[in-house]
C-alpha cells in the first residue's frame, strides 16, 4: 500500500489525540503561560508570573495571548475570573464582578441575527466541555455602539467557558 | 486556635510570602492579625479553607469568595440557633467559629454579626432579640472571666453608658472589655450611673486611660461620671466608644474616637494607654476636655 493510501485509511478512524488540537496552560489573570509550558501540579496552580491568577488549560486555538482581554465563566453564566486586560477594557475590578451574571459585563450584539441565547448557548456548550471555539458578537454592557467579536472556548479545571474579546 | 507565620501559611498554599501579601492587598483575604512584634499571624482555618477552595477554583477571586462563604456558615449557624432559642447550639456554633478564627474575629465576625442580624430581622423589642442579647452578653462575660490574668501593666476604666443588656451597644461593650483583657489590660467596668465614692474605686485600680462606651445614657449623666473620674485621678487620656453622634461631641471635646469594631478599638485604646504610661507628664497634664468642662 502506498503511503498516501495509508493516510487516507487512517483518516477514516475517528478523531484521536493525533489530530486533536494541542492544549496549553495560561494564567487566568495575566494570560502568561507556566514556565516551559509545563503542566502544573494541582496544588501549585497559582501563576508564578503575577501571583494573582490560577493556571488553566485550554485548546491552543482558544488560549488568549497575554494582551487579550478575557473572562472565565461557569455553566451557570456567572463570572469566575476576569483578566487584568478585561478589567481595564470593561472598567471593572474582578473582585467586584465575581459570581455576577456575565450579561452584566457583555451582552449579545446580534440579538436579531443569531438569537439572544447564542451567547448563553455558546458559554454553556463550552462549560460542558465542547471545545471547538465559537464566535459571537457582543458589546460591553455599559457602552453603546461598540461591538466586538468574542471567542468562546472551553477551559479548566474545573470545566468552564473561556471568553476572549478579540 | 492554631496560628501560622507568613512563611508557614505561604508554604501551605504553595505560594511565596510576597504573593500572600499581594492577596491581602487585592482580595482582603486571608486577613492576618498582628503579633505583639507586628508580624503577620494567619489562622490555620482560614488558610486551610482557602487551600481547599484553590484546588478546584477558576481564579483566586472565586476561591476567596468560596472560602469566605464557608467561614460565613458559622454566622448562619449561630443566627439559626439564636432564632430557635437554643443556647446549647449557639454555644456550639461559636465553638466551631473559634476553631477557625482568632477570638477577636470570632467575636466580631460571628457573635456580633449574628446579634446584629437577629436585631435587624426581628427588632430589638422582639423575644428573639431578648434571648440573643442575653446569650451574647453572658457568653462574653464568661469568656472574660476565663482570660488568664497577665502582668497588668495597663489599667482602663470603662464608663458603661448603655441602657442594659438589651441595648444593642451592650454586647459591643462586653466585647471591648473582653478584648482589652485579652490584650493584657486590667479593665474596671463601671456603669456611669454610679458616681459617689469614685475615688475609692480608682485608688484601688489607678487607671491609665478612660473610655466612655455606649450611647443610651444622657450627656449630663456621662459628664457627671467623667468629672468624678477626673477629680479622683487627675487628667487622663479619654476615649469614646459607640456613643451616638460622638463625632460631633469629639470635635468639641478633643476625646479620642475609637473605631466601632471592638478589636480595633481595643488596639487603639491600648496604644493610648501605653502612651500615657510611657509619657506620664505630657499626657496626664493635658486636661481631659471630654464633657467634664461642661461641653
Ligand atoms: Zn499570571
Amino acid at each position: 500500500m502506498s503511503s498516501p493510501d495509508r493516510r487516507a485509511m487512517l483518516r477514516l478512524v475517528p478523531s484521536t489525540a493525533e489530530d486533536h488540537c494541542p492544549s496549553q496552560w495560561f494564567c487566568g489573570h495575566c494570560g502568561a503561560p507556566p514556565p516551559n509550558n509545563e503542566t502544573p501540579a494541582p496544588p501549585a496552580r497559582v501563576c508564578g508570573e503575577c501571583g494573582l491568577g490560577l493556571l488553566l488549560e485550554a485548546r491552543a486555538d482558544a488560549v488568549p495571548r497575554p494582551s487579550d482581554p478575557f473572562l472565565i465563566v461557569d455553566g451557570s453564566l456567572s463570572v469566575c475570573a476576569l483578566s487584568a486586560e478585561a478589567e481595564r477594557l470593561l472598567a471593572v475590578a474582578e473582585t467586584d464582578v465575581i459570581n455576577r451574571p456575565v450579561t452584566e459585563l457583555v451582552t449579545p450584539a446580534d440579538a436579531e441575527a443569531a438569537g439572544p441565547e447564542s451567547l448563553a448557548a455558546a458559554i454553556m456548550w463550552a462549560a460542558r466541555g465542547e471545545d471547538e471555539p465559537r464566535r459571537v458578537m457582543v458589546r460591553p454592557a455599559n457602552v453603546f455602539g461598540v461591538r466586538m467579536p468574542l471567542r468562546v472556548g472551553a477551559c479548566g479545571p474545573p470545566r468552564a467557558a473561556l471568553l476572549v474579546l478579540e | 486556635m492554631r496560628y501560622l507565620k507568613t512563611s508557614e501559611a505561604a508554604a501551605l498554599l504553595n505560594v511565596s510570602p510576597n504573593t500572600l501579601r499581594a492577596w491581602e492587598r487585592r482580595f482582603g483575604f486571608p486577613r492576618p492579625q498582628r503579633s505583639p512584634g507586628r508580624h503577620r499571624l494567619y489562622t490555620h482555618g482560614e488558610i486551610a479553607a482557602l487551600r481547599d477552595a484553590l484546588l478546584d477554583g477558576l481564579s483566586i477571586s472565586s476561591a476567596v469568595s468560596r472560602a469566605r462563604e464557608g467561614l460565613g456558615a458559622d454566622t448562619n449557624a449561630l443566627v439559626g440557633a439564636l432564632n430557635a432559642f437554643d443556647a446549647g447550639r449557639a454555644d456550639a456554633a461559636l465553638e466551631g467559629a473559634l476553631a477557625l478564627r482568632s477570638l477577636d474575629r470570632a467575636v466580631q465576625e460571628v457573635l456580633l454579626t449574628a446579634l446584629d442580624e437577629v436585631a435587624r430581622r426581628h427588632g430589638t423589642d422582639s423575644v428573639q432579640w431578648a434571648f440573643a442579647a442575653r446569650w451574647g452578653n453572658s457568653w462574653l462575660r464568661r469568656a472574660q472571666r476565663l482570660v488568664t490574668p497577665s502582668v497588668r501593666a495597663i489599667t482602663v476604666v470603662l464608663g458603661d453608658a448603655s441602657r442594659d443588656d438589651l441595648d444593642i451597644d451592650a454586647a459591643y461593650i462586653r466585647a471591648l472589655e473582653l478584648l482589652l483583657a485579652r490584650s493584657g489590660a486590667s479593665v474596671l467596668g463601671l456603669s456611669v450611673r454610679g458616681v459617689s465614692n469614685m475615688s475609692e474605686a480608682l485608688a484601688a485600680h489607678r487607671p491609665d486611660a478612660v473610655v466612655i462606651a455606649g450611647g443610651a445614657l444622657a450627656d449630663d449623666a456621662v459628664a457627671r461620671w467623667a468629672y468624678a473620674v477626673r477629680l479622683a485621678t487627675g487628667a487622663l487620656p479619654v476615649a469614646v466608644y459607640r456613643r451616638g453622634s460622638q463625632r460631633q461631641r469629639v470635635r468639641t471635646t478633643g476625646a479620642g474616637l475609637l473605631p466601632s469594631t471592638p478589636g480595633e478599638a481595643a488596639r487603639h485604646l491600648m496604644e493610648l494607654a501605653s502612651h500615657s504610661v510611657s509619657n506620664p507628664t505630657t499626657s496626664r497634664t493635658t486636661p481631659p476636655r471630654l464633657l467634664a468642662d461642661g461641653a
